[in-house]
């Protein structure tokens, strides 16, 4: 830009002014531009090719409708599965609670007894508790307490005495 | 014809009166609804706020294990009323006051009132006491306890009935059937009045949405033993009433038996008399002995009015102990199952240690 003045500007200016395309250049226009793009398009691999074209087949279908029963059928029967799965498998919980407890109640005397494991007093049949005094005050510490309100009145009268 | 349209168009003025007073009504109707319910909300909450502090949630534990129920200040001194179930047989009672735990004993527990009596030495809010005789059936009424593991809750109801008899026995005197949800933990909660006052203590749960709470004249009646006493000195004379075939002066409370060696024996009185009245109360059936008899305090003399033929008469009775405190152990300087006509030297009544002014709730 430096080795431009101002007049030579000018000068180049007016040359371009009187610059005419070639005879049939609009009318060749539009084939000029299609085959500049067909060789532009030949200038990518053979895989990229294919792949654009599987791509334009497979949108010509409507693919929502052709997918949605298979993949709904396909959800139900996964729930389906699922479900079944859990149900079958809870009673295994139960089966090893079960398996456990033993090592901490063994059957002892045939006299029934009273715990304090409850806050109402519950009666267990044949069973003793292997915990010490201690271990059990301590889990009836951490227990509910029994929350008080009477069903029954804790005295009646018997007759009209005065 | 003028006769006719003149008619016809008094008619249509007394339709269209007619119809404007109905309209004026159904919307003053409309517009008094809320206002009454935002003004019964208003005053609930109301008792809540001025009353809540003067109820505590009481821990202890008994035979069974740890319990949690409801008690209340009924003077500044830290003496609280609670159900004998919570204080009445527990131990290592502590008492939830302003979010701190502080130790309590048992001043009373009386089995036929139901009721415990706890002291904690902290100057405390109190509950002004009210009147249960002012009580009428739908009157309402808030219970404020601590359910479950729960803060302190209100519960709103109202006066149900008045019952002597329930779950297949007599109560001690008459009891307030209140139907309002109480909920377990609650035994011992304050039954208050819109005014903020006491006139019960829950005591009882009833089907699902009622309760039984002793009226607090009963309790106020141990407590006045206590602090003259030491202890509750249910009163006994010696008579057994049933049901007359006819009524005599309004009154069906006949005399059964007059036990030998008793205050009714000595007095005069004979099997065949119709009892009229004991003490204020007057006796119209059976039942009303009830009230009467648990009014009576060992030591006191009591007018006994009844009907003998056509003869009125009065005895004045020096009621004994009654059977089911008699054999209780005494406090020093009682001779066992005596009378007392005076209050005993040891009184262990409200042992005053105030840290600070005592504060009136309401």
């Amino acid at each position: 830009m430096d080795e431009f003045n101002d007049n030579e500007i000018t000068k180049l200016l007016r040359l371009k002014r009187y610059e005419q395309p070639s005879p049939g250049y609009f009318e060749n226009f539009l084939h000029e531009f299609h085959r500049r793009q067909r060789d532009e398009l030949l200038r990518q691999p053979f895989w990229r090719i294919c792949v654009d074209r599987a791509r334009d087949f497979a949108l010509s279908f409507n693919l929502s409708t052709l997918t949605s029963y298979p993949a709904a059928v396909t959800a139900v029967l996964v729930c389906a599965a699922v479900i079944s799965l859990r149900i079958y498998q809870a009673p295994q919980p139960a089966t090893v609670a079960a398996k456990d407890r033993p090592a901490l109640v063994v059957p002892a005397s045939s006299e029934p007894e009273w715990t304090l494991a409850s806050p109402v007093a519950t009666r267990v049949f044949n069973t003793r508790s292997l915990r010490n005094i201690k271990e059990s005050a301590q889990t009836h510490r951490s227990g509910t307490p029994r929350y008080v309100l009477d069903s029954v009145p804790v005295s009646y009268e018997t007759t009209f005495k005065f | 014809m003028r006769r006719l349209s003149s008619s016809s168009s008094g008619q249509g003025f007394r339709l269209l009166a007619r119809l404007a007073f109905l309209a004026a009504a159904a919307s003053l109707s409309a517009q008094q609804t809320p206002e009454s319910a935002t003004s019964l909300s208003r005053e609930v909450k109301d008792v809540f706020e001025r009353c809540a502090k003067a109820v505590v949630k009481i821990e202890a534990t008994d035979q069974h294990g740890e319990l949690s129920g409801t008690g209340f200040f009924v003077d500044p001194t830290g003496t609280l009323y609670t159900a004998y179930s919570v204080g009445g047989e527990a131990e290592n009672v502590t008492v939830e006051f302003k979010g701190k735990k502080y130790p309590a004993r048992q001043l009373l527990a009386d089995l036929r009132s139901g009721i415990a009596m706890l002291k904690v030495d902290l100057a405390s809010p109190a509950l002004p006491i009210g009147n249960s005789d002012q009580l009428e059936i739908a009157t309402p009424v808030v219970a404020i306890g601590y359910p479950l593991d729960l803060a302190e809750t209100p519960s709103f109801g109202m006066i149900a009935g008045f019952d002597r008899k329930c779950f297949g026995g007599y109560f001690p005197t008459k009891h307030l059937r209140v139907n309002l949800p109480p909920q377990r933990g609650e035994g011992g909660a304050p039954l208050l009045n819109l005014k903020g006052e006491v006139v019960g203590i829950l005591l009882y749960t009833f089907e699902n949405n009622s309760c039984y709470a002793l009226p607090i004249e009963a309790a106020e009646k141990i407590r006045s033993d206590f602090v003259r006493f030491g202890e509750a000195r249910h009163g006994w004379v010696g008579a057994n009433v049933t049901e007359a075939t006819t009524p005599v002066e309004g009154s069906r409370a006949v005399t059964k038996d007059i036990m030998k060696d008793t205050p009714a024996a000595e007095s005069g009185m004979k099997s065949g008399d119709v009892v009229l009245q004991i003490g204020r109360t007057t006796v119209h059936e059976p039942e009303d002995i009830l009230d009467a008899s648990f009014f009576l305090t060992a030591g006191d003399v009591v007018p006994i009015t009844v009907m003998r033929g056509n003869e009125k008469l009065t005895f004045n009775v020096q009621a004994d102990f009654h059977p089911v405190t008699r054999d209780l152990p005494r406090l020093p300087g009682m001779p066992p199952g005596g009378l007392i006509a005076a209050p005993p030297l040891s009184n262990r009544a409200i042992p005053l240690n105030l840290q600070s002014v005592p504060e009136r709730t309401p």
